[in-house]
């Protein structure tokens, strides 16, 4: 990264032209890590989001363009663009906070008012062989079985090992990402 | 011809899920050839695309980085 | 006109102090300053008001006093119970599912319009056409419903290519509607062109509400849609005509059945605001709806070319209003049907209902989208986004899909939490959030989200704007303005519509989008 833009403040943003990427520096005490990942998320489509941690107390977002091109006014939209999405996501992150209540409230309403309760049509294709007499709160179990001694948590899956070539994997997240055609 | 380079691309542990680096570089594997390792605050995946041209390997690092961040979203985070 | 420029309040010589004010919001219109509360009680207070009320300095015995009070605006006689029933019946359509039912029976459109918002296919594409089993199918989900009011809406494409479906929908889903005892109506939006006598009569025996496009004059009608005769504005006038004298020998009311006509706003449109409203009194239609372009369909693509700043829509929409205030004063009977919307909520505390202008939006909860092939979308918008590549509003099939799937379909979940104001940054602190809403499938397209960001939203500009000028009338409490938004909320059922009504319904929510007549 090459230089800054003289309406930031200095050290905030930087930008590459030979790679057509612009960083932002983010204060993670004002920006929580949700909001950054909001903000990063809606901008995936348009162009390459990359996060890391330049610092301990900072995060630091890098946008690329996917087309390989951008100049310096383009770079300066993209990431002022990002800055407003990011701020509205912070901001959103508090208020679902504060409102969770009233908003749990009216989509409970919303959603239950419009499905209204099952008909026999649908009970009679309701699967009742297993997950209806789940337990889940473990109110059917006995003392012993729901308070005794747990085995380790299971090891949550790592990136291990290499993987080259001749393995193909499906997206099944479809989150629209596109392949490359290399 | 002389070997295309590869790329690091070093995912920051508190920032990208495990599972969310796995898959991705599962579906990009027919594309490039991809080391993983980590250290103690960074999955790394060396790669370079399986054609040659820095730019190929540069575009498959980076919708590599964007699939891999799109699954953490989804998953809550890291 | 513009709206007249008032120095800003300012707030730091108020020096506010909190502790007497029930929760409110607040906003400078003109000399005035508005203040909204939770539930949507409103008051417009001289600025001189609002320092009192700001700083806590107002006279128990004053008459400023008696207003906030009995308007809920003060902590210490706050009604929890009339605010409650406020709430209710703002949110009355929370407890009933979707009554708007959108079937596209066909893409195929003889009209090319320079803005068309249903992605249309040429007239030979029959492969666009909605089979009768597909039209059974959506039907038979759509009664599915819990709203007690349905409405099917006929769409396209033109809806009249396909008629043969239309005329076996309207069979059907009366006879099934009668044997469930729902509430049923019919609309149709068409541009009439291929309209005959036969057609007309079928549509007028099964209580067809109809409704076409009219974009102002004959000469810009003729320029934004086109046929291969050019005649599309004789073509809609004839039939408007025909169809409002048709009512007329049928010994009903004509200032409450009439063919409704729909208005796209391009930039070719905003000089003509007086052309556009003379036009539609003198085609005999009561009311008027200004809206603003939408990115969907083909009008993205032509976008640069229609597109104009929302300031000058917001011009547009003084102009325009302001004329038919006028016409109004002389006895002409005209209503802006934003301008409606928005004062049934201001001035009488209940939601009209339109799925755009309600919080959460009625995406989903309020109406479904069946496309030609079966696929049922949240929305219209989002069948339109279907069809220029992006499925992210798709949630089923009517092949394969049950009722409580759809509406309780994830997307619909998202679309409900992401319109609901309060939990919008900038709506939260809005003095309009009691009357507004935001368009999930809006904001996706133009923002990248279905939050979306209302400080750079046009529509939420829009809303704004037109709130702005509303209150600014309201707050000049001219006798002929106030009598004119007097009729403008009173709303009148159309029950010729309703297909031969069954008992009364149990619940009470409204059916979608009535219109309030003047």
């Amino acid at each position: 990264m090459q230089s800054s833009y003289p309406d930031i403040p200095a050290g905030l943003v930087a930008h590459d032209l030979t790679d057509a990427a612009v960083e932002l520096r983010v204060d993670p005490a004002i920006y929580p890590l949700q909001a950054v990942y909001g903000a990063a998320y809606i901008f995936i489509d348009r162009c390459y989001v990359f996060l890391d941690r330049p610092a301990a107390d900072a995060l630091r977002v890098t946008l690329t363009a996917k087309s390989g091109q951008a100049d310096v006014g383009a770079l300066r939209a993209l990431i002022g663009e990002f800055a407003n999405e990011l701020i509205s996501c912070a901001w959103r992150h508090q208020i679902t906070q504060d409102n969770r209540v009233l908003l749990e409230t009216v989509t409970l309403q919303a959603i239950a008012g419009a499905m209204g309760p099952p008909s026999l049509d649908d009970l009679a294709s309701f699967d009742f062989s297993d997950q209806g007499f789940d337990d889940p709160l473990g109110i059917a179990m006995s003392w012993e079985e729901k308070h005794g001694k747990k085995p380790p948590p299971a090891t949550t899956s790592e990136p291990t090992g290499d993987t080259t070539g001749d393995t193909t994997g499906n997206p099944t997240s479809g989150h629209g990402v596109e392949e490359p055609t290399p | 011809m002389t070997e295309p380079a590869f790329i690091d691309l070093r995912f920051d542990r508190s920032l990208y899920a495990g599972p969310a680096i796995d898959e991705a570089v599962k579906v990009f594997a027919a594309h490039g050839e991809f080391h993983m390792s980590e250290e103690t605050d960074t999955w790394v995946v060396k790669l370079r695309a399986l054609r040659p041209g820095p730019a190929r390997t540069r575009r498959l690092a980076h919708e590599l980085a964007n699939y891999a961040l799109g699954l953490t979203v989804q998953r809550g985070g890291a | 006109m513009s709206a007249a420029t008032h120095a800003p309040m300012d707030l730091v010589a108020i020096r506010p102090q909190a502790g007497t004010q029930a929760f409110f919001r607040h906003r400078q219109v003109g000399e005035h300053v508005l203040v909204t509360n939770f539930e949507g009680n409103f008051l417009l207070l001289t600025q001189a008001e609002f320092t009192r009320y700001a700083t806590g300095s107002v006279a128990p015995d004053s008459e400023l006093f008696t207003r906030l009070s009995s308007a809920n605006f003060l902590r210490a006689s706050y009604d929890v119970r009339k605010a409650a029933e406020a709430v209710k019946a703002r949110r009355g359509f929370l407890h009933a599912g979707p009554n708007l039912h959108i079937l596209v029976v066909t893409l195929r459109c003889n009209e090319t319009c320079i803005y068309c918002h249903a992605s249309r296919a040429n007239m030979d594409r029959v492969d666009t056409d909605m089979s009768k089993e597909t039209a059974e199918k959506a039907v038979e989900l759509a009664l599915r419903s819990t709203s007690p009011f349905i409405t099917i809406e006929f769409q396209g494409g033109e809806p009249l290519v396909n008629f043969a479906v239309v005329r076996h929908v309207c069979e059907y889903a009366g006879r099934r509607a009668r044997e469930l005892g729902k509430q049923l109506q019919f609309t149709m939006v068409s541009n009439f062109s291929l309209m005959d006598d036969e057609k007309l009569a079928f549509l007028v025996a099964h209580r067809v509400q109809l409704c076409t496009s009219i974009d102002g004059p004959e000469q810009l009608h003729n320029a934004q849609r086109k046929l291969p005769t050019m005649d599309a504005h004789q073509r809609a006038v004839h039939w408007i005509r025909k169809i409002n004298q048709r009512y007329i020998d049928m010994g009903l009311d004509p200032t409450l059945y009439h063919v409704e006509a729909l208005l796209t706003t391009t930039a070719a449109s905003l000089p003509l605001w007086r052309q556009i409203v003379d036009t539609y009194v003198s085609l005999g239609c009561k009311a008027l709806f200004l809206r603003p372009i939408d990115p969907f369909g083909f009008a993205d693509r032509t976008r640069l070319r229609l597109e104009y700043p929302r300031s000058a829509y917001l011009e547009f929409y003084r102009n325009a209003v302001d004329y038919m205030l006028e016409l109004n004063r002389q006895g002409v009977q005209i209503l802006e049907r934003y301008a409606g919307i928005f004062l049934t909520k201001i001035l009488r505390g209940e939601d009209p209902n339109f799925l755009d202008l309600r919080s959460p939006a009625g995406a989903g909860i309020g109406q479904l989208a069946y496309n030609y092939d079966g696929k049922i979308f949240s929305c219209d918008e989002g069948r339109m986004l279907h069809e220029m590549g992006d499925s992210r509003f798709l949630l089923g099939d009517v092949r394969t899909s049950s009722y409580r799937d759809l509406v309780g379909h994830e997307t619909v979940r998202a679309m409900v939490l992401a319109s609901n104001l309060d939990g919008q940054p900038d709506c939260v602190n809005c003095t309009y959030q009691p009357y507004c809403g935001t368009i999930s499938t809006f904001n996706y397209k133009n923002q990248g989200s279905i939050f979306g960001r209302m400080r750079e939203s046009s529509v939420c500009a829009v809303h704004k704007g037109i709130q702005d000028y509303l209150f600014e009338k309201l707050a000049a409490r001219d006798p002929h303005v106030l009598a004119t938004f007097e009729r403008w909320t009173t709303h009148r059922p159309r029950e010729h519509f309703v297909q031969e009504p069954t008992s009364s319904p149990t619940t009470s929510a409204p059916p979608v989008q009535s219109p309030a007549e003047p």
